[in-house]
C-alpha cells in the first residue's frame, strides 16, 4: 500500500534563508502524528510543501504516492486540510459557505456536518466577516471533515480555541480515528492535546526532523536523573548522552535522551551517589531537547 | 455480563505514558476488588471517548494486560478479567514483598514508632484484610 505521506530529503529556501534543510518523514496509514517545533521551526512551511501550496527547493513529497505539486483530483478528494488561518468569503453566511464547499464533493456527509455545527455551536445564519478567530477555525475544521477524508492535515488546529472547544475538537478527532485507515497529521505547540491523541510524534528543529517515533517510546527514553553524591562531584562529571547537565556541589540534575535502566547502578557506583529517575511530560521533553 | 463503566483518571501530561496509566489503574482496581474475575473491561471505544484519548492507546494497554495474563480476550464480549495466579517462585515473591515493605518500615521508624507498634499494626492489617483476600 502507498503511504499517506512520504517526504524524502525535502528542502525549502526562501531567498537566501534555508527553512527546511533535509526533511525525511514517512507516515503510515492509521497514524495520528503530532508535529512539534518551536515558532519559526518550519512546521507550516513543511505542511504547505506537502500539500503543494509551496514549491519545494529540493527533494520530494508525496501524498498517497502522488507528487505534492501535481496532486490528482482523486488524491485531493481523500485530503482534508485546515490552515493556521482560515480564510473564507466574508460576505457569505456560515450556512452558505458550508453548502458552497459541499457542492465540490460528491461524498459530502451532511449529517456529520449538521451534528458538528450543533456540537460546536456554529452560528449558521451569521456572516463570515465578523466571526471570531476561534469560530473561523472551528468552521475550517468542519469544512475539512465534511467529505470524511482519509488524510487530515491540520496546522495548529487548536491555537485559537478555548479549552472546551479544544476538548470538542479532540473528541471529534477520536471519532474520526476510530476507523483504522484514517491518518492525521497535526502541528501544534500545545503538548497536552498532542499527548492525548497522538500516537507518534515528530520534532522539527533547525529544518530537520530530530525525532520521529512513538510518543510512548519518547517518554520511556527521555528521563531526568537526580544525583545526590556523598562527596562533591568532580569537574569531570559527565553522563553519556546527556541533553542537560547541572552540577552544584554534591548534587546534579541530568536529563538523558536515551535512558537505559543499567545507567543507574553504573552511576551509583561511579559517583558514590543516590540516583533517582523522573518521568517527564512531553512539554518538559520538548524544552530539554531545545535547550541543548 | 454487563460492563461497568470505569472512571479512568488519565493525566496526559504526566511523564507516565497513558497506556501504562491505564494498566496501573486496571491492576489497582483488581487489587481493590472493584474488578473481579469474570468482569468485563469497557470497550476500547468507550474508554477512548470518555477519557478523550487515542483508541490505539487503549488497545495497546488492553493487549499488554492480555499478554500479562491479567485479562483474556473473549470473542464478541471483550476483555474479561482472569483469576490471578501468582507468578514466580515463592522466594521471588517474598523478595518482591520485602521491597514493598522496606520503605514503609523506614518511614515508620522516622515517625518514631517502636518495633512492637509496627508489628502490631502489621498484624492488625493482616487480620482486617484476611476476609478480603479469600477468593
Amino acid at each position: 500500500m502507498t503511504l499517506p505521506i512520504s517526504i524524502q530529503g525535502l528542502k525549502k529556501n526562501f531567498d537566501q534563508k534555508q527553512v527546511l534543510r533535509e526533511v525525511n518523514l514517512e507516515v503510515p496509514a492509521g497514524t495520528v502524528l503530532g508535529l512539534l517545533g518551536k515558532n519559526g521551526s518550519g512546521k507550516s512551511t513543511l505542511i504547505k510543501c506537502l500539500l503543494g501550496l509551496l514549491r519545494t527547493t529540493g527533494g520530494s513529497a508525496t501524498i498517497f504516492g502522488d507528487d505534492a505539486w501535481n496532486l490528482t483530483t482523486a488524491t485531493k478528494a481523500q485530503l482534508g486540510y485546515v490552515p493556521q488561518e482560515v480564510v473564507s468569503y466574508p460576505w457569505m453566511r456560515v450556512r452558505q459557505v458550508i453548502a458552497y464547499t459541499a457542492a465540490f464533493y460528491p461524498t459530502w456527509n451532511h449529517q456529520l456536518v449538521d451534528r458538528l455545527c450543533r456540537q460546536w455551536q456554529l452560528p449558521l445564519e451569521d456572516r463570515i466577516g465578523p466571526l471570531s478567530t476561534g469560530q473561523l477555525q472551528t468552521l475550517g475544521i468542519v469544512l475539512a471533515l465534511g467529505h470524511e477524508p482519509d488524510l487530515l492535515i491540520l496546522d495548529e488546529p487548536v491555537a485559537s480555541l478555548d479549552p472546551s472547544a479544544r476538548r470538542h475538537f479532540l473528541q471529534t478527532l477520536i471519532e474520526i480515528i476510530d476507523q483504522p485507515n484514517r491518518t492525521v497529521l497535526f502541528s501544534t505547540h500545545i503538548t497536552s492535546d498532542l499527548e492525548r491523541v497522538a500516537n507518534r510524534v515528530a520534532i522539527l528543529r533547525d529544518g530537520q526532523i530530530t525525532f520521529h517515533g512513538e510518543l510512548d517510546e519518547l517518554k520511556d527514553r527521555v528521563k531526568r536523573l537526580h544525583i545526590a553524591s556523598r562527596q562533591p562531584l568532580p569537574n569531570s562529571f559527565a553522563v553519556p548522552g546527556a541533553l542537560q547537565c547541572d552540577v552544584e556541589g554534591t548534587a546534579a540534575t541530568v536529563s538523558v535522551a536515551d535512558f537505559d535502566a543499567s545507567l543507574v547502578p553504573q552511576m551509583q557506583a561511579t559517583w558514590d551517589a543516590d540516583v533517582t529517575v523522573h518521568d517527564l511530560s512531553l512539554e518538559d521533553i520538548f524544552i530539554e531537547m531545545h535547550e541543548q | 455480563m454487563p460492563t461497568n463503566p470505569i472512571p479512568f483518571e488519565i493525566h496526559p501530561s504526566s511523564g507516565v505514558p497513558i497506556y501504562r496509566q491505564l494498566i496501573d489503574q486496571v491492576q489497582a482496581l483488581i487489587v481493590g476488588r472493584k474488578l473481579k474475575p469474570g468482569d468485563l473491561l469497557p470497550s476500547v471505544r468507550n474508554v477512548a471517548q470518555a477519557a478523550s484519548i487515542n483508541p490505539m492507546t487503549v488497545s495497546k494497554a488492553y493487549s499488554r494486560l492480555e499478554a500479562d495474563g491479567i485479562v483474556e480476550r473473549v470473542r464478541g464480549q471483550g476483555m474479561k478479567i482472569l483469576k490471578t495466579t501468582p507468578s514466580g517462585t515463592r522466594k521471588q515473591r517474598q523478595q518482591q514483598f520485602r521491597k514493598l515493605a522496606e520503605p514503609a518500615i523506614h518511614r515508620a521508624r522516622q515517625l518514631g514508632l517502636t518495633d512492637d507498634e509496627i508489628q502490631n499494626i502489621l498484624k492488625g492489617l493482616l487480620n482486617e484484610t484476611a476476609e478480603e483476600s479469600k477468593p
